[in-house]
């Protein structure tokens, strides 16, 4: 596989955490005990593909990343390096951790104590909004990557 | 497995286990923020962190991992985390905020 589709794996497993964070405060705002297992294990999906994307995305980081953060802090936005991408790898370490919290926090009688409940709705929603974050700045670290070779071909 | 627990009519807490790991997250989030204004000030804890594990990112996120399991491990079984689910949610969004906050400007300033 080549190193450019193993960074791409990054931000895709991100997007699917973030995606089954929704899922979870979506069936948490209409919890029964119908569908508290579904809820469970998609607390549980969310925390693995959160897992994936910090491997993934922290093999290519330390691997590969070197190239990149030369070539950004050479070219026109070295700030994408400089505040985006520094800002990213230490906010992740966080939003690793908070979703690994989620999938402890659907094991709690989420269908019939509210405490329980309105706890997992406020971690799944701030998983989604740092998660949204993160996608964000990744954007802004490929886009100084990208002003950095145009600005090498004029 | 964690239970909700009702004592009175004021205090409701989310279960044992989730606050333990509520909390140690909350703490955690704030070591994690601190360590990165640590190393990026001190090249001696950044060049000590690097020669753990090879590379100082990688000893940070073991680091916060081994914190937030041992902490909220040791919190769940002492039993003892007292904590209305109502301050547990604020303690858990404020530690972002805060930790988010101090990583952010930090990079803000010095970037």
């Amino acid at each position: 596989m080549s190193n450019e589709m193993i960074l791409m794996l990054h931000p895709t497993f991100g997007v699917l955490a973030i995606i089954a964070s929704v899922w979870v405060f979506a069936e948490t705002l209409n919890v029964s005990g119908a569908n508290v297992g579904r809820i469970r294990n998609a607390g549980m999906l969310a925390a693995i593909l959160m897992w994936l994307a910090y491997i993934v995305g922290g093999y290519w980081y330390v691997n590969f990343y070197a190239a990149d953060k030369a070539l950004i802090n050479a070219g026109p936005w070295p700030f994408s390096h400089g505040f985006f991408m520094e800002t990213k790898e230490h906010v992740f370490l966080m939003l690793l951790l908070l979703t690994t919290f989620l999938a402890i926090a659907v094991r709690g009688e989420i269908a019939m104590a509210k405490p329980a409940r309105n706890l997992v709705l406020w971690v799944s929603g701030l998983v989604v909004v740092m998660g949204l974050a993160m996608e964000g700045a990744g954007a802004f670290v490929s886009m100084g990557v990208k002003v950095a070779l145009l600005a090498k071909q004029i | 497995m964690a239970t909700s627990q009702t004592t009175g009519n004021v205090t409701e807490t989310a279960g044992t286990t989730a606050t333990a790991f509520g909390i140690s997250y909350a703490i955690t989030s704030i070591f994690s923020a601190l360590l990165v204004v640590l190393k990026e000030i001190s090249p001696a804890v950044h060049d000590g962190l690097a020669a753990i594990t090879g590379h100082h990112w990688v000893t940070h996120g073991l680091l916060n991992i081994i914190v937030f399991v041992v902490l909220g491990m040791m919190l769940s079984r002492s039993g003892r985390p007292q904590m209305s689910a109502s301050s547990l949610v604020n303690t858990i969004v404020g530690s972002t905020i805060v930790s988010g906050l101090i990583i952010a400007g930090f990079f803000l300033i010095m970037g």
